[in-house]
């Protein structure tokens, strides 16, 4: 378990992180979720002691990482895949990190194969794509078979197959029972592995929960019809309270009904349908929606090209 | 702490440029004594005073770039984010900067170590070959001196940490390391030479100090070559304890 109480930080004036309090729970893939500038990141790095944080405190299995005597036997972060020497080999780079927690070579020599990387394992990091060294960063956290798993953005970089590769990677080591805190922008990467949602906005907790009752909380439901009788239909449903929007001349999307309710009065009069289905928003959706009011950095409006000179 | 010195010795062990940097700093006196016995050992100029004074003269590039491998160890650590999975990997960052320490005053004494034995066993050789005789007996000072030049690369190993650890930049590091002893000090020597009008305090400027500990015949009256080395191991030390005490204090 790993819980995170009152956790401060401040820039200057600037708190990155404010009061946040949370917890992951083993044996799940926990998703970190928050908008640019939301404090993901400095959460993270406050959470093993890389930032010194103003107040709070956070734990792993009730021990603060300080005092965690070799760390990596228990917990395992990738915050950036950059971090690597471009001038030492893979290989290397997992040694130095082994021999500080008294992992042997044999164990590197495992995980390199592990990720899939043991043919350029004696090549120097320079040479490795970002979806390489992802996979090397993601050998160091293995490094140690920790309890806890903490990554920073691991799908950066990588191609589908490696997006595929790691959310297999993340929902094996929670189905072992390990505590998984992963956070990452490719929320439709984060619907399919994810179990729980932290989200944060302004360094503050919005909402922790699963991802289904997140979804159900934010996001918008509607019930799609297709039918040949669409007129008769779509009027009955606007004058039973529904919004209702014709998307072309089968198909309509209405809001404020449910679907039973649709099927009734279309049975009552006598209306023949082709579909019948409730419509649930994305995680996407439901993500903008829950943070709208804790963006930081906003988008102006849609590109408009240049009016063309008359 | 074992686990701690194999990973930093394999982070130093690990990365070319030290490599490069380490054998310029060994071949560089050497080749300077097989030159020197070579043109001056036809005459039988090639004495014992002589061999010792290219030893002892030449040790001043080894230790500069001994410095430039210390301070470059953990600037580049900044410089390319491996402190975080350092610190990541052993939070008690105290024990890190310690066995980074001791690994790199290893390194300045055996890259010096490595000059002193091979220059003095092959200006041996090549003095005797042509008819020389060099014999380390022979001059009082030569023992305290090629000494000194071990002990102060050690402890250049350390100025150099310490001023890596302050800037945690390389390019300001280096160059630091590289104008202070060659400039600053003369500046800085000079003007407070004229402020006090007494040669007392530029001699006791850290690296002016520092040096003496390796010539082979101190002229002046200044502090002894015991103190002299004492007193450039304690601003060593009081750089490494201030450039610790601030890493310990900021964000990684």
């Amino acid at each position: 378990m790993l819980e995170v109480a009152g956790l401060t930080k401040r820039f200057g004036a600037i708190t990155a992180v404010d009061q946040l309090a949370f917890q992951v729970r083993p044996g799940v893939v926990t998703g970190f979720l928050g908008p640019n500038g939301s404090g993901k990141s400095t959460t993270m790095r406050c959470m093993l002691d890389l930032d010194r944080p103003d107040a709070g405190t956070t734990s792993f299995n009730g021990r603060r990482y300080r005092d965690l005597d070799r760390p990596l036997h228990e917990v395992g972060s990738l915050l950036d895949a950059g971090y690597v020497h471009p001038g030492r080999s893979g290989r290397n780079h997992l040694r130095w990190l082994a021999a500080s927690n008294g992992i042997g070579r044999k164990r590197v020599d495992e995980v390199l194969e592990l990720v899939g990387l043991t043919s350029v394992g004696g090549t120097r990091v320079r040479g490795y794509s970002l979806g390489m060294k992802q996979r090397l960063g993601l050998a160091g956290v293995l490094l140690g078979d920790p309890h806890t798993v903490i990554l920073d953005e691991p799908a950066n970089g990588l191609d589908p197959e490696g997006i595929r590769w790691i959310r297999d990677v993340l929902t094996h080591l929670a189905g072992q029972g390990r505590t998984v805190l992963v956070s990452s922008h490719q929320l439709s990467e984060m619907a399919l592995m994810a179990d729980d949602l932290v989200v944060i906005g302004q360094g503050r907790l919005i909402e922790q929960s699963t991802v289904k009752d997140f979804i159900d909380t934010h996001a918008e439901r509607w019930v799609r019809v297709q039918s040949p009788a669409l007129h008769g239909l779509a009027a009955a449903l606007t004058e039973a309270g529904a919004a209702v929007t014709t998307l072309d001349p089968i198909t309509l999307e209405a809001r404020g009904v449910e679907c039973a309710q649709v099927g009734e009065l279309a049975a009552r009069l006598g209306i023949v349908l082709h579909e019948l289905s409730p419509q649930t928003g994305s995680l996407e959706d439901a993500f903008l929606q829950a943070t709208a009011s804790a963006q930081v950095y906003r988008s102006a409006d849609p590109f408009q090209p240049p009016a063309v000179p008359q | 702490m074992i686990n701690l010195l194999r990973a930093e010795s394999i982070k130093l062990r690990t990365v070319t440029m030290n490599w490069v940097l380490g054998t310029i700093a060994i071949a560089f006196p050497l080749v300077v004594t097989l030159i020197t016995a070579f043109v001056r050992g036809d005459d039988n100029d090639f004495t014992t005073d002589l061999l010792l004074e290219v030893l002892t003269g030449t040790s001043f590039i080894t230790v500069l770039l001994v410095a430039v491998v210390a301070a470059a160890s953990i600037t580049s650590e900044f410089g390319f984010g491996t402190i975080r999975p350092t610190f990541a990997a052993t939070p008690r960052r105290l024990r890190v900067i310690t066995a980074k320490a001791l690994v790199l005053v290893e390194f300045g004494l055996s890259v010096q170590l490595g000059v002193v034995l091979v220059g003095v066993l092959a200006g041996t050789a090549i003095a005797e070959g042509r008819g020389s005789t060099i014999d380390l007996a022979d001059s009082p000072n030569a023992v305290p001196a090629l000494v000194g030049t071990v002990v102060l690369a050690a402890i250049v190993s350390l100025i150099g940490l310490g001023v890596g650890l302050i800037l945690r930049s390389t390019p300001a590091a280096v160059a630091l390391l590289i104008l202070w002893p060659l400039m600053a000090e003369g500046l800085i020597g000079g003007l407070l030479g004229l402020v006090f009008d007494s040669e007392e305090p530029a001699r006791w400027m850290p690296f002016r100090a520092g040096f003496r500990i390796a010539q082979l015949n101190i002229i002046d009256d200044g502090p002894s070559r015991l103190m002299s080395g004492v007193y450039f191991g304690a601003v060593s030390l009081a750089m490494v304890a201030l450039g610790s005490w601030l890493v310990n204090r900021r964000d990684a």
